[in-house]
């Protein structure tokens, strides 16, 4: 089988905050970035999100998610860099190929750098009633209402009280739905207190050290059964769907295949390709970035990106030692501050750990 | 990591936080504190005219605030996870932080008004409109309604996808308490207790190959210690999604029944195709020519 093959210097695999920011700084650098991504708009999670991010005015702090991904696609376009959207990386092999899947149909291209910044899925767990119509990740749900305009349910029962289940309840809310509750096995929330309240403020009860049974329903999801952790209390709530906000995971299926060291980090979501400060993996020649890397913000992605690109220019001798240095300085102090505060404590212990081998 | 005595407090009020009411039980004895904190200084301050007070309690990565503030009178500094510190006196009430704060941690409150009463800004980004002149449900942090509000004005400020800053007119002894307001009466029906609830059976683990849980514990109790070898006895994470839904269910399942870490059962040995493809485009038929 003769599929084209075509040499580049760069491929970006995501086009997410870490794979737009990465192709910037390749642009910086004179290197035009080829960005594939297999959704058909750019800016990966953050064009579904519509509240106001966090970070700094470095990260576009205090914009909402789909302006903040507007600017990086069209920083893009100004900078000559080619995103190809509908476009999926199927495989990555040993010499470096990668398979594409294209409105062009199915290629391979042979990049000379490749920045895998493929993201994060949802996690799931089964349970009974879990292939009910109804049931969905809360990042499907988020797409169902900021995308296609469609509400998941009338009533949602929210499971998780981290950030991703406070931030889609509220969203659901907002969408004119109303959320019978969120319910949360451990004692508190793992989310930022500010989602929280928002939550709490439009009269959602959020139950802690709960945790989902069952889903009822013929056609689809009518009720959900919880029981109180403590108290081994079951209860049902009448709702017609049910929104699992239970953790994200790592794609690094690409990495996997290429043959990076995979490495573990519960506290970052899992499997992901083992890499050093700067973004380089185990493999010469590919870098790794954003929740690819291990699942933290946005705000992280968009330095990570840049990191990786960064590596790579100075690898590829498009950035001299000096001016590299210079940059990375710049963006690891920044990640530092990022992750410098008190809810971020998990984070620093599993970079310290990767970092250390 | 720069130690600040505020980051060390913040700390210990996290901890409590997760535990349960310490975070609210350390914010209200910060409001009745000393004479220097910002709330009583913008409580004062707001006597006389509109002021912001900044209820943003916990060290996270953010900064907008800072540069909302086109008066200078927010600051965060070069640690973007220190808490803003804001000023009073400088504020001139104009609600550009309270439409831009990622957290919608910020409100105005003014007291210059006689008779008992404040008005508090609050955003507000709820489907449903609000208008002068309505009346709203006024609610505290933990959304317990304070009672009814009548509003005064409706602003929208923030950018093409703007928020709504709803000035609401309550008793003076709210004007700190008041954390939004609430148009919709939702109906939260009161979950039913399931009496003699006796567990729900066996259900689906690969969704795709439609194999129960109870078959992959067999299979792991007999001695498979691999994804992969699980994989080849029951088909397990080989249909349509190729693993994508059951994957981490199937590690976790494996390594209980296994008595291992999910670490020390590996990521596994994933193969192109990664999304399913049809035979035909892997033909590479309609490939048209492509510029580089």
């Amino acid at each position: 089988m003769a599929l084209p093959a075509y040499e580049c210097p760069m491929v970006v695999v995501g086009a997410g905050p870490a794979g737009l920011c990465a192709a910037l700084e390749a642009a910086e650098a004179g290197i035009r970035a080829l960005v594939m991504d297999e959704n058909e708009r750019g800016g990966g999670q953050l064009y579904k999100q519509i509240h106001r991010f966090f970070g700094s005015r470095h990260h576009g702090a205090g914009k909402r998610g789909f302006e903040i991904a507007a600017e990086m696609v069209e920083g893009c376009e100004r900078a000559g860099v080619e995103i190809r959207l509908s476009s999926a990386v199927l495989g990555c092999f040993p010499g470096g190929e990668l398979l594409v899947d294209g409105p062009e149909g199915v290629y391979l291209l042979r990049p000379q750098a490749t920045v895998l910044a493929t993201g994060a899925a949802e996690r799931c767990f089964p349970f009974a009633g879990w292939t009910l119509p109804g049931v969905m990740g809360a990042g499907a749900a988020q797409t169902l209402l900021n995308v296609h305009g469609v509400l998941p349910g009338k009533r949602v029962l929210m499971v998780g009280a981290g950030n991703v289940g406070l931030i889609v309840a509220y969203q659901l809310l907002q969408a004119g739905a109303e959320v019978a509750g969120v319910v949360e096995a451990e004692r508190g929330s793992r989310g930022y207190e500010v989602h929280l309240q928002r939550v709490r403020r439009e009269g959602v009860p959020v139950y802690f050290r709960h945790r989902l049974l069952a889903a009822e329903g013929d056609e689809g999801v009518e009720a959900a059964l919880v029981e109180s952790v403590d108290e081994g209390r079951v209860r049902r709530f009448r709702v017609d769907a049910l929104c699992l906000a239970v953790g994200l995971v790592p794609q690094a299926e690409l990495a996997a295949m290429r043959g990076c060291r995979i490495a573990y980090a519960d506290e970052l979501g899992g499997f992901l390709p083992w890499h050093d400060r700067e973004m380089r993996t185990s493999v010469p020649g590919v870098y790794v970035a954003g929740d690819a890397a291990g699942v933290e913000e946005a705000s992280v992605a968009m330095d990570e990106g840049r990191l990786a690109a960064v590596a790579a220019a100075e690898d590829l001798g498009a950035l001299d030692g000096a001016r590299a240095a210079a940059k990375r300085k710049e963006l690891l102090a920044r990640l530092e501050g990022l992750r410098g505060g008190p809810t971020a404590s998990h984070i620093r212990r599993a970079r310290a750990r990767l970092n250390a081998g | 990591m720069k130690e600040r005595k505020e980051r060390k407090e913040s700390k210990e009020r996290e901890e409590g936080k997760a535990t349960g009411e310490g975070g609210r039980g350390a914010a209200r004895d910060a409001l009745q504190g000393g004479r220097d904190d910002p709330w009583t200084a913008a409580w004062e301050v707001s006597r006389r005219k509109a002021v912001a007070v900044v209820d943003c309690r916990q060290e996270i990565p953010c900064d907008p605030c800072e540069t909302a503030c086109r008066k200078g009178a927010i600051r965060v500094g070069d640690d973007v996870c220190a808490l803003p510190i804001s000023e009073p006196e400088t504020c001139d009430g104009c609600g550009r932080c309270v439409a831009l704060c990622p957290g919608m941690a910020i409100y105005l409150i003014d007291r210059s008004a006689d008779g008992g009463k404040a008005a508090v800004t609050v955003p507000y980004e709820m489907g449903e409109e609000p208008r002068a002149g309505m009346e709203a449900r006024v609610v505290d942090g933990e959304g317990k309604e304070l009672g009814r509000g009548k509003i005064l004005e409706v602003r929208a400020m923030g950018g093409a996808a703007a928020t709504l800053l709803v000035k609401v007119e309550v008793p003076e002894t709210w004007a700190l308490k008041v954390r939004g307001v609430r148009l919709r009466q939702m109906f939260i029906e009161e979950p039913e207790e399931v009496e003699g609830y006796r567990g729900t059976g066996d259900c689906l683990i690969c969704r795709c190959e439609e194999i129960a849980r109870a078959e992959v514990e067999k299979a792991a109790g007999s001695g498979f210690r691999s994804l992969a070898a699980l994989r080849r006895a029951s088909r397990v994470g080989l249909g349509y999604c190729q693993g994508r839904f059951c994957r981490e269910p199937l590690r976790e399942e494996l390594a209980r029944k296994c008595g291992r870490g999910v670490e020390e059962l590996g990521i596994g040995s994933p193969r192109p195709p990664l999304r399913p493809v049809k035979i035909s485009r892997l033909g590479g038929g309609d490939v048209r020519d492509t510029q580089f």
